[in-house]
């Protein structure tokens, strides 16, 4: 048994580290998922005006602000009592920060952050197996994913193409809600009963070409066709089966070319999109269009057992056609991306928040109860350093992220719930296509997959709420005193781009804030083991996969892991939001915040 | 976004400045062209005269992180011209090592580093911090101290995170902290329950103290150089680090003329102007017209505005692409770029007069803020009245000479 540890693991937010037992045949038997920093960041909102959190709060995460502000202002709405009068204009504002933050995080994480270990050199030696297609593809990954520091045998290389592309589209998308919300990162847009800046025609029009020009690169970098075709055969298809047909057979004409000419370039059509999808999977590149070597990612980072696993979201963008006003208990048909609860097994339920959970058992923290709900916390971080060690395996403590549960399961959030919840043509039909090949169907790939389809799902809706639902110099707030807050409590549900997002809020006779509590999604997806030992999404994910490149196709190589770098990065880890507390220190009673 | 009256004085400026030669300009000059220019318009100004500049020298860059939320990397990827891969390519900068922008990641076999620093980042920085000297240290977050001052409420491959700071402090020529995290400690001191257990530090100082930087408490000189902000701004740093780069701004000697108290270059920090001198919604606090309630085009100033203390170029800069800033777009001014932020300018939505804050701060807030177009309308007049003089005047009387921010002479 081989020890094969990454830490820190980098390209993600924050600070992150994963451990590992792989066996003789380079095999993930055990896997520890641990956040490495105490940040404590609930706890500077207690005893203030929440009225701050709004702005406060998104200082979580710099990746995506605009979750943390949104969700904090949704429970300050609840909070502050007008969550059923919130104008639809501010609903419909809400929506379109956040789309344009959906897509430029995840544009960041699909090239910036995941991307570049498609340019790995164990994939330049696997293709070069396939002689002069398989140096074209590794010619084209490496010189479109390389990131800005790279190098090979010492010597440095220049960052790609897609790499460098994505970065201006990113900064033109924070420039659009800088456009509405005044700066990017940490925007100011939200705030309780609305949002405080009410759009000209001209701000219409302006965010409207920023999301065409960003949709230009899309074309012509990430998908080698229109969006709206794309759209039209995919996210609007009249079945996820002709929505997979699609693909496949966008995939097979692409290849019918290029097999001959050997030119995979983005000019030949190869988006970055077909050149992962017909490449990354064994399935469909090597079994269904015939290829002889992929990247294998479709049996990297799967969940073996379906009953310690479940698919959750929070659902997210307000439904313009609800009017003024929302239920901040988010049932499933008042959000566009609907919330809902879907088991291992793919069956789908109706969402209930007061089933979330968290475990404390495998987490730094001392606390007599092992399992807590979000709006009772009550722990304290670990104080004695001797204590504080990453070592001591899956039975110990091991993390600073608590483990979050929807009754008792361990659930992945993000894109692929997202999608699968929602019936996503695509996606759903991916997943069926998987599943009725033998395949487990989440996995790096379709988790891939389904975080670059969002992008053009909320393309399609951004358009629709720019062009339709924005009314121009309309009402987008509702008028509020602190002593609204007074003796009461508040629920922010929201998805950020990582996954469910929900903020807890509760206040004293003097409207300050006694509880402020956060579970975001990283929490949810790189927890450690939960209080019946069971381990987390990505640990799961860990566990029975190959340690090595393409399922060791080179062999056993322990010390390019790339097996955890590609299951790890898959969730686009966020690790500034996962690790939170809030607790108590003896100076303050338990709180306990009642929701409604 | 409503466009409000803000100056174009810079129109002027312009032409004056391009038909200087970069190479003769001296120390005081570049920092008025960079400072009025911006720093697209600045790099294209000069563009050839700095890649002649550049010819000679190679400046390597280390970006450690630490306890922060990564939103200055990111805001560093929203800068536009230059953006991060022109700033590094026209300054001739090497960047060594930045854990989001690299390839590599930490590896370890049976608890022993592996492959090379192609892949393995442990063994890239563990070759920067016993080889490399004379480089620009770029801090982003703040060092955690806690528990016990052990420093293990941060750990990176399997070290304090505080240990691997000690080592890239101590050979690198400056230290450039940025956004509000590596600068004063930021929202991680806040004031709260478990802060004095989190132990959290800035580089050069803890909130708005100057004896609990990690420097001091790690026995380390060094200069610094602070750009605040949460998070900070592209401009700042690249026109900061490039003006290191070309010279213009010598280390350490120039340091005490172009910083100011809190380490900060004035130009874009200017001690004798805050953000309110140049709001867009300036003109309805001149006619005393308020918002009581977010949404409308007013001044915002009883909406708990902080643009009247806040020492910063955000209303003539702007953010993302020179387009925008808080105010502009209907929130009240946080005073994110205030050493003490965010407990020196909260509660956010509350004036700062009935907040009792003022008191601890006035050292902070300008002089000309209340002087300003007495004239015009009630709202200058009310001030006056509720707002007293700091007693220690002369701190504020001394930095607020224009002749060593840039100012027109």
């Amino acid at each position: 048994m081989v020890q094969v540890t990454v830490d820190p693991l980098t390209r993600i937010e924050g600070h992150y580290r994963v451990n590992t037992e792989v066996n003789g045949e380079g095999v993930i038997t055990d896997a520890q998922s641990n956040g490495l920093q105490l940040r404590g960041f609930e706890r500077l909102l207690q005893h203030q005006d929440p009225r701050d959190a709004a702005l406060l709060a998104q200082r979580i995460c710099g990746v995506c602000p605009i979750c943390h502000s949104i969700s904090a202002a949704n429970a300050l709405d609840q909070l502050f009592g007008v969550a059923g009068q919130v104008p639809k204009n501010a609903l419909v504002m809400r929506n379109i920060e956040q789309g344009f933050n959906y897509i430029a995080s995840h544009a960041a994480h699909i090239y910036v952050l995941w991307g570049p270990d498609l340019a790995n050199p164990a994939y330049r030696d696997i293709l070069a197996k396939y002689g002069d297609v398989g140096n074209a593809v590794w010619k084209e990954l490496s010189g479109r994913f390389a990131p800005l520091i790279y190098q090979l045998n010492g010597t440095s290389y220049p960052a790609g193409s897609s790499y460098v592309g994505a970065i201006a589209e990113f900064r033109r998308l924070h420039e659009a809600i800088a456009l509405i919300a005044g700066k990017m990162p940490h925007q100011v847009l939200q705030h309780v009963g609305g949002v405080v800046y009410s759009p000209t025609v001209a701000d219409i029009g302006q965010l409207v070409g920023y999301l065409s020009k960003t949709m230009e690169f899309v074309e012509a970098f990430t998908l080698g066709v229109s969006p709206d075709t794309w759209i039209a055969n995919t996210y609007k298809a009249s079945s996820p089966q002709k929505a997979a047909n699609f693909v496949l057979n966008h995939l097979q004409e692409l290849l019918n070319k290029s097999l001959t000419s050997k030119d995979f370039s983005h000019s030949a059509g190869w988006g970055d999109v077909p050149l992962f999808a017909a490449f990354g999977s064994e399935l469909i590149g090597e079994k269904l269009l015939g290829l002889p070597i992929s990247m294998k990612m479709d049996l990297a980072g799967a969940y073996k057992d379906p009953n310690k696993i479940g698919f959750l979201s929070y659902g997210a963008f307000f439904k313009p056609e609800k009017g003024d006003g929302y239920d901040p208990t988010s049932p499933a048909d008042s959000r566009v991306i609907p919330s809902g609860y879907m088991n291992g097994n793919f069956k789908l339920e109706k969402f209930d928040y007061k089933k979330i959970s968290e475990s404390t058992r495998h987490a730094f923290y001392i606390d007599n109860v092992e399992d807590r709900p979000p709006w009772n916390g009550a722990t304290v971080p670990e104080g004695d350093p001797g204590k504080i060690d990453y070592t001591k395996g899956s039975a110990s403590r091991y993390s600073w992220s608590k483990a979050p549960n929807y009754n008792g399961i361990p659930c992945e959030v993000g894109p692929l719930a997202r999608m699968i919840i929602m019936g996503e043509p695509l996606v759903t039909g991916l997943v069926k296509t998987f599943q009725d090949n033998g395949y487990y169907p989440v996995n790096n790939y379709t988790r891939m997959v389904a975080r670059m389809q969002e992008i053009l799902v909320l393309y399609s809706e951004l358009m629709k709420w720019l062009t339709q639902d924005l009314e121009a110099g309309g009402k987008v707030a509702v008028h509020t005193e602190l002593s609204m807050a007074a003796n009461s409590a508040g629920m922010g549900l929201w998805e950020a781009p990582r996954g469910a997002l929900g903020h807890w809020i509760a206040t004293g006779p003097d409207s300050m804030v006694t509880l402020y509590q956060a579970v975001v999604p990283s929490t949810w997806n790189l927890a450690p083991r939960n209080s019946q030992d069971i381990p987390s999404p990505v640990e799961q994910a860990l566990i029975g996969t190959k340690i090595s490149a393409a399922e060791n196709a080179l062999g056993v190589d322990y010390s390019n892991p790339l097996g955890i770098l590609h299951t790890a990065r898959s969730y686009d880890p966020c690790l500034a939001c996962a690790v939170h507390t809030i607790d108590k220190t003896g100076k303050h009673p338990d709180y306990t915040i009642k929701i409604l | 976004m409503q466009h409000g009256g803000s100056g174009t004085d810079n129109d002027g400026l312009l032409e004056k400045f391009k038909n200087l030669d970069f190479m003769k300009m001296d120390r005081r000059t570049f920092i008025k062209a960079v400072g009025a220019l911006g720093a697209s318009l600045f790099l294209q100004t000069y563009k050839s005269d700095i890649a002649k500049a550049l010819q000679l020298s190679e400046t390597k860059v280390v970006w450690l992180h630490g306890v922060m939320d990564s939103g200055c990397t990111i805001s560093m990827l929203d800068g536009g011209s230059p953006d991060i891969v022109e700033f590094l390519r026209v300054y001739n900068l090497k960047l060594l090592y930045h854990e989001v922008l690299m390839m590599q990641q930490g590896i370890f076999v049976d608890g022993k580093l592996a492959n090379t620093s192609d892949l393995n980042s442990e063994i890239l920085l563990d070759g920067i911090l016993e080889k490399e000297k004379g480089y620009v240290l770029v801090s982003e977050g703040a060092v955690a101290n806690g528990p016990q001052g052990s420093g293990k409420y941060l750990m990176l491959g399997g070290r304090p995170y505080k240990e691997i700071y000690a080592k890239a402090a101590k050979n690198a020529l400056a230290i450039v902290a940025i956004g509000n995290c590596a600068t004063n400690s930021g929202v991680n001191a806040a004031k709260s329950d478990i802060v004095e257990l989190m132990d959290p530090r800035g580089i050069a100082f803890t909130m708005e103290d100057s004896s609990k930087g990690i420097l001091d408490l790690l026995g380390i000189e060094k200069p610094v150089i602070n750009l605040t902000g949460c998070p900070t701004h592209p401009d700042w740093v690249f026109l900061t680090i490039g003006a290191v780069v070309l010279g213009k701004i010598k280390i350490p000697d120039d340091l005490p003329y172009v910083l100011d108290h809190w380490k900060r270059p004035k130009v874009f920090f200017p001690p004798d102007h805050v953000i309110h001198d140049n709001c867009s919604r300036r003109g309805y606090y001149d006619r005393g017209e308020f918002e009581l309630t977010v949404g409308g085009p007013k001044c915002l100033w009883k909406l708990g505005c902080k643009g009247p203390y806040t020492h910063a170029d955000c209303a003539t800069r702007n953010w993302n692409g020179h387009l925008n800033y808080c105010p502009q777009a209907g929130s009240p001014c946080i005073g994110c770029v205030q050493s003490g932020f965010p407990d020196s300018t909260r509660p956010f939505f509350v004036e700062v007069e009935k907040t009792g804050i003022v008191g601890t701060n006035i050292n902070t807030i300008a002089g000309v803020a209340i002087g300003g177009a007495l004239l015009a309308a009630g709202a200058h007049a009310v001030r006056r009245t509720v707002m007293k003089r700091p007693e220690d005047e002369g701190e504020v009387a001394e930095e607020t000479t224009s002749e060593e921010t840039g100012g027109e002479k």
